[in-house]
């Protein structure tokens, strides 16, 4: 019996001969090595080097799979009882770097290309040009810049979220049936929300909300005018998901232990210090999860703006993903708009981490 | 036809007791008579299709569209023996729009699959992702289907890279292409000298005007606009006046200011043709030599001028900057908003049968209006002659075979044959009068008194149709150029339009350059040579 190694959690004893770590071995490398000359070689024909090859992919991706199935079994055959234990992982490992590392892998070779789907010629590689021509897009530096002001709006739907919760934590009449209707906006789609109030309940002409305010002498303007366009996209899509932070909140208040809050009163606290003092400070985990996780799904505002102003007047409500969506769907232009999806990627990232670093800080807690 | 047209036809539909006597007359003369006294008659089976439900009698159904399919076998049977394609199983792709298209497509070849022997499987697609779909297909080298319902403008993308099947000449006899209106004719539909389409219907804007706002007494006094230039000025006068309908501020023109996913760029077309499209060369938005966009030229920065100076003058209705063409046409022209317009011909056959609708009774048609003058780009100067070129906006839908039956020469004739079916001069006539989705496109569509015949109203044929018909057969028409990525062209042009009518650009003449730069892009994007071929043969040179 083997009596090296983890003793504890091995169930039978393996003796594994070398020509069985061997054969493993070499179902491993020659399945990889089958794989990857069958890449090379398809990749030489796809380029015109060579003139056997496949007419598609699919066959090297029946070779990758071999390479993976083999992969798995060599554990078994090479560990043994280890072996089995990595089997509970691997095949999720692959599936991952199969279907999230390797797109990601490609569509940043993709953003490096010219390809429009129009092109006779597919994608050619075309070094930095779709960095300088993003450089130099206004359009997109005009998204991004709209984008800043779309997550600042997250601060002020935050407050109102708070404001919501605490009234529906208090002691009010018909609780949950104020619970159940606040959450409605959420359980609407936004494409709906788009069509209902968007382009129902403020259509410039018939939309009753427009008739009120004629009726009072006015003339309505929802989505003519920069400012106010922006500013209904970013009402609207707050309409939307603030009963999103108010669940949340409203969780979290919940949660607070009464005694803390019973405490202050009795030392007492007025309404507004033992909201300062106690309920904020405890609520800032909660809070800051919620603030979080709204400015991730602000990041991908999209569906409101693509049917409501189609980024107008003038790119003034454009979001990022808007704009990236005209590109890739309207003007099927592959290479550049990934390559502005993968950019805004980073900058997603950078920014959710930093902001994850700064809120840590803070709350002088590791993050 | 649409089905707005044939609904609103349904609706003010004055049969008089004669017309009914008449009809029904010729049903019981018909009931009477032996099978073999129409089957074989061309014009017999053109005149029982068009009772097919009847006018008036419903929306046709399945079993309406194979009973068509069926009594408009005969041409098939002529070249097509009973069973010929037996084993054959063909794919065909196309669009589900309103329950129409693939559905009546469905109806139309049951029979046909029935006496061939043939067995056809459907690929249905919503219209937005359509072109998606197309573009994805062509670009990953996984055409799908042998059969394809599209339109011409695609035609670069799919004709111009080889993957079509070059019309064998028995199709074309079977299916009279003679008798298509001109504009669909070759370079339409051809490539390199081949052609590759069946049509199976016809697309151009017209011009809708309100009868209210025109002639003596009226709140402009004057005659109906016929140019451009009359237009603005029209539209200029009408600030501040009241519209005869509603009580509402009256407005002018109607255009609209937002994009559409390309199809609003067809709106600033209808203005820059009659500046930019002279009759001395079919090329009015690309140098045909060298692929430099004309578009800021002075012909297309007038267009755009006008347009802005309207938004100068406060001419167009309030958040007109949000307005796409849906909304012009729709919320606007037929709710009464506005006097004048351009667009298809879904707006007509609404007038009176949206329920938003207040225009039915004093809405006209004719062919898109003129300019006092034309900008002649060979010699770089204007002209002061009238100059007249209705937009062929889209070109209509056709039937297309693929490549992919080559090879197979039993699979490449059941492929043919059906898309002859389909586009058959009978049924293309009964397709035209009940809803389908689709336009008249030849010229015995426009015989006004088979239409009257079975049982609709001539002088709204005359008027709607008439316009439609003047505007195909222009001379000066303009048709769009069937090159690679053409709506990427358009729909970064609204782009930068839109920017331009914020008032982001100093001028219509920037804005016109911002246009004229990104379509320099996407023409080296997507291979400068190979678009100016293949923009000189869509335009036939």
């Amino acid at each position: 019996m083997n009596t090296d190694g983890d003793l504890l959690h091995t169930v039978t004893a393996d003796n594994i001969s070398d020509a069985r770590k061997r054969l493993g071995k070499t179902m491993v490398w020659g399945s990889a090595l089958l794989c990857a000359s069958m890449a090379v070689l398809q990749a030489a024909y796809q380029a015109e080097h060579i003139s056997i090859g496949f007419e598609t992919w699919r066959p090297i991706l029946y070779a990758y799979m071999l390479w993976a199935t083999a992969l798995c079994l060599a554990q078994v055959i090479v560990n043994g009882e280890k072996g089995k234990r990595t089997l509970f992982v691997l095949p999720a490992a692959l599936f991952v770097v199969s279907l999230v590392i390797f797109p990601l892998l490609f569509a940043l070779y993709i953003s490096f290309t010219d390809w429009n789907l129009a092109s006779p010629n597919g994608p050619q590689p075309n070094g930095l040009d779709n960095l300088y021509q993003m450089w130099n897009d206004s359009f997109y530096w005009n998204a991004l810049k709209n984008m800043v002001y779309y997550v600042l709006a997250v601060s002020v739907e935050y407050v109102l979220a708070f404001a919501l919760a605490l009234l529906l934590n208090a002691q009010i009449r018909a609780r949950k049936f104020f619970r159940v209707v606040f959450l409605l906006p959420l359980m609407l789609s936004p494409v709906a929300v788009s069509w209902m109030i968007g382009k129902s309940m403020f259509e410039v002409r018939f939309g009753p909300v427009s008739r009120l305010i004629r009726e009072f002498g006015g003339e309505p303007t929802f989505f003519g005018n920069p400012e106010i366009a922006r500013f209904m996209i970013m009402a609207m899509d707050a309409w939307t998901f603030i009963p999103f932070m108010m669940i949340m909140l409203l969780a979290g208040l919940q949660a607070l232990p009464r005694e803390v809050i019973e405490a202050s009163k009795v030392d007492g606290a007025s309404g507004w210090q033992s909201f300062k003092e106690i309920v904020f400070p405890l609520m800032l985990p909660v809070s800051v999860t919620a603030v979080v996780i709204r400015i991730i799904f602000k990041l991908k505002l999209a569906d409101v703006i693509i049917n409501v102003t189609s980024g107008g007047p003038g790119g003034a409500t454009d979001s990022v993903t808007s704009f990236i969506f005209r590109e890739y769907r309207d003007r099927s232009n592959v290479g550049y708009g990934t390559l502005l999806a993968m950019v805004y990627l980073v900058l997603i990232v950078i920014f959710v981490t930093l902001l994850l670093k700064l809120v840590s800080r803070w709350m002088e807690r590791p993050a | 036809m649409k089905v707005e047209l044939y609904n609103y036809i349904k609706a003010a539909q004055k049969m008089n007791r004669r017309q009914v006597l008449k009809g029904s007359a010729a049903l019981g003369a018909v009931a009477m008579m032996p099978q073999s006294a129409f089957a074989g008659g061309h014009g017999n089976v053109r005149a029982e299709i068009l009772k097919i439900p009847g006018v008036g009698a419903g929306s046709p159904t399945d079993s309406d569209w194979q009973k068509v399919g069926e009594m408009c076998l005969g041409a098939t049977k002529g070249n097509v023996d009973e069973g010929e394609f037996e084993g054959v199983e063909l794919t065909f792709m196309g669009l589900n729009n309103q329950n129409l298209h693939n559905f009546l497509f469905r109806g139309f070849l049951k029979p046909w699959e029935a006496y061939t022997g043939a067995k056809i499987n459907w690929i249905d697609l919503a219209q937005g992702d359509y072109n998606a779909r197309l573009q994805q297909s062509i670009a990953t080298g996984t055409v799908d289907f042998d059969i394809i319902e599209m339109g011409a403008p695609f035609e670069g993308d799919v004709l111009g890279k080889g993957l079509a099947s070059e019309m064998p000449e028995w199709v074309k006899e079977q299916i009279d292409m003679d008798d298509y209106v001109d504009y669909l004719k070759a370079p339409v539909g051809t490539w390199g000298g081949k052609t590759y389409r069946v049509s199976i219907d016809g697309d151009c804007h017209t011009f809708a005007y309100r009868k209210d706002y025109f002639g003596p007494g009226s709140i402009t006094g004057r005659d109906v606009p016929t140019t451009w230039q009359e237009i603005n000025e029209v539209s200029k006068e009408l600030i501040g006046k009241e519209d005869p309908l509603t009580g509402l501020p009256a407005h002018g023109y109607l255009d609209p200011l937002k994009g559409w996913g390309g199809f609003g760029f067809y709106f600033l077309e209808n203005r820059a043709s009659a500046y930019a499209k002279h009759p001395n060369s079919p090329a009015w938005l690309f140098e045909p030599d060298t692929m430099k966009p004309m578009v800021n030229n002075p012909a297309w920065v007038q267009a755009i001028q006008d347009v802005m100076d309207l938004i100068e003058a406060g001419a167009y209705p309030t958040d007109q900057i949000n307005a796409d063409p849906g909304t012009t046409a729709f919320q606007q022209f037929l709710a009464g908003t506005g006097s004048m317009l351009t667009w298809w011909g879904d707006v007509g056959s609404s007038a009176r049968t949206s329920d938003t609708s207040v225009v039915g009774d004093v809405v006209g048609f004719g062919v898109n209006p003129a300019s006092d003058r034309v900008y002649n780009a060979k010699a770089g100067a204007w002209e002061e002659t009238r100059n007249e070129a209705p937009n062929m906006a889209y070109i209509g839908w056709g039937v297309y075979v693929m490549a992919t039956v080559e090879g197979d020469e039993k699979k490449k004739k059941a492929a043919w044959s059906a898309a002859a079916h389909l586009g058959g001069k009978d049924l293309s006539l009964w397709a035209s009068a009940y809803p389908s989705g689709f336009q008249p496109y030849r010229n015995s569509h426009f015989q006004y008194d088979e239409w009257e015949e079975a049982g609709y109203d001539r002088e709204y044929v005359e008027d709607y149709l008439g316009s439609n018909a003047d505007s195909y057969n222009h001379p000066n028409a303009a048709i769009e150029p069937r090159i690679p990525g053409i709506f990427q062209y358009y729909s970064v042009a609204e782009d930068e339009l839109a920017k331009g009518y914020a008032g982001q650009y100093g001028s219509a003449q920037e804005t016109a350059d911002a246009i004229a730069a990104a379509w320099e892009k996407i023409t080296d994007q997507i291979g400068r040579d190979s678009q100016i071929s293949v923009y000189k043969a869509s335009l036939g040179m």
